[in-house]
């Protein structure tokens, strides 16, 4: 992995114009985000559709991209997730062979040794780890998988309603613990 | 700045966690576009949730990606792609100092359960997410608040509503007819919540003209709904027209507007006065709203 200083450099130099900076960028990132999309989409082609739409995308508006706020990969990240989401949002009935992905998919992925974890990450899962057990696991997935409260709800054995208040007083609690304003 | 209620936040929140279904999407964007303070608010959620992508395994992409970017992000110029590129010296330098180079792909992990073999035949193309639309009619940012408010509130607590701004639970089966496929045909469902449409937008294939169906919302007596179509890339809303009175209402002002916004637009409907805002910007704050999706796929015309 690149660091965070480079590839706020590389992104500098795309908000420019610079086109073999944003080779760079794309040979030093692709595969991060094309792995977050492709566990969202479950679909190869899907995937590569959202993955180059959204380096068009960072492409387009890398001069939006503050430094001060995020890091790159955060923000990419976003970009990316976004449209995944989006997508998958559209797209309400799934195939066979994506329903039985759907079951396949359904832990989290393991986690890394804190040593390999920013300090932001590691604030965020001090406050995640502070939830009761059944909504810690509620929050990833709903991250990893990008999962409505519908697939959440079906996969928790709860009503939707509890699954939309489960979510909703999981990420109050996350806010007041990181202390947003 | 305004403050938020925990109800916004969540709905921030869950915008930016990726829980909410289309129709509510839809409707966080519509408030992200009039209210900075709501953008602002689920930006923070983004970038408090991005960390967690640190978990999740590398898989590498297709060797052909990168031509289909770069054809996507380059628009064709007379010169070839390898002689714009100036050198930049002080980032070589950079690498050289010491700043490791890229490793990604080297050690691509494939997830948990493999890559589906593709049937390549269907391919979706994402909706762009419009986060754009900071410059915005003075208007509009002050109604912003109110709209916040007022969507929200029908959303979690519509009993806080006075009469009036309530939408009356009215579920109706709609369905839509459309013409032997060859364009794409796209309908809008503007509504609440999912299970109160209130109107039915079809955007004809040519995306000229548009069909509006008043499903669930109350007939107005002495007021007027009217369309807006909401687009970071059009600044201001622009007004469709009103909806009549009638069941169906079609109109050709989509005409003027590039089909690329329209295909992306949200569209708003708003109380007015009897025949439309007399100010030619919305007067009230919009009740629902939603984007098109296609109902009908393109057929395939691949080369």
């Amino acid at each position: 992995m690149s660091t965070s200083a480079e590839l706020v450099w590389l992104l500098a130099s795309v908000a420019r114009g610079d086109e073999a900076a944003f080779e760079r960028l794309y040979e030093a990132t692709r595969a991060k985000l094309f792995g977050v999309v492709l566990r969202i989409l479950r679909r190869q082609d899907l995937a590569e559709e959202v993955v180059r739409e959204a380096y068009v995308k960072i492409w387009n508006s890398a001069r939006q991209y503050n430094p001060s706020l995020s890091s790159p990969m955060t923000w990419m990240i976003s970009i990316a997730r976004n449209r995944a989401i989006e997508l998958v949002r559209k797209r309400t009935e799934g195939t066979a062979e994506e329903q039985s992905n759907f079951e396949l998919a359904s832990d989290a992925p393991a986690p890394l040794s804190r040593r390999e974890m920013t300090e932001e990450l590691k604030r965020l899962l001090e406050c995640v780890g502070r939830l009761e057990p059944e909504k810690q696991k509620l929050i990833l997935l709903a991250y990893y998988n990008g999962w409505s409260r519908e697939q959440l709800a079906a996969k928790f054995g709860i009503p939707v309603n509890t699954a939309k208040a489960w979510l909703r007083r999981s990420l109050i609690e996350i806010r007041a613990c990181l202390g947003l304003a | 700045m305004m403050t938020y209620s925990d109800d916004h936040i969540a709905l921030a929140a869950e915008y930016a966690l990726g829980t909410l279904d289309a129709d509510e999407r839809a409707l966080v964007e519509t408030m992200m576009i009039v209210d900075p303070g709501f953008l602002e608010m689920v930006e923070v959620w983004d970038r408090t949730l991005a960390p967690l992508h640190q978990m999740v395994a590398s898989a590498e992409p297709p060797s052909d990606l990168w031509e289909k970017i770069r054809s996507s992000a380059f628009p064709p110029k007379e010169h070839s792609p390898f002689t714009f590129s100036p050198e930049t010296p002080a980032m070589e330098a950079a690498t050289l100092d010491g700043v490791p180079e890229p490793v990604v792909g080297e050690r691509p992990v494939p997830i948990a359960d493999g890559e589906p073999e593709g049937d390549r035949t269907v391919v979706s193309t994402p909706v762009a997410a419009s986060r754009g639309g900071r410059m915005f009619g003075a208007f509009m940012t002050a109604v912003a608040a109110c709209l916040a408010a007022v969507i929200s509130l029908q959303i979690y607590r519509p009993d806080l509503l006075p009469e009036s701004l309530r939408i009356k639970p009215k579920i109706q089966v709609v369905e839509v007819k459309t013409p032997a496929p060859v364009p794409a045909q796209r309908v809008a469902v503007l509504q609440s919540n999912a299970a109160e449409p209130a109107f039915i937008l079809t955007v004809d294939a040519d995306a000229h003209g548009y069909t509006v169906r008043r499903v669930g919302a109350p007939l107005q007596q002495n007021r007027s709904y009217e369309l807006w179509i909401v687009s970071g890339k059009l600044g201001a809303p622009r007004s469709l027209g009103v909806i009549d009175g009638d069941k169906f209402t079609m109109r050709d002002a989509l005409a003027a507007y590039d089909p690329a916004i329209v295909n992306d637009a949200i569209y708003a409907v708003t109380v007015e006065s009897k025949g439309g805002s007399p100010t030619g910007a919305p007067t009230s704050q919009p009740l629902w709203a939603g984007k098109l999706f296609e109902s009908v796929p393109a057929r395939e015309s691949k080369p």
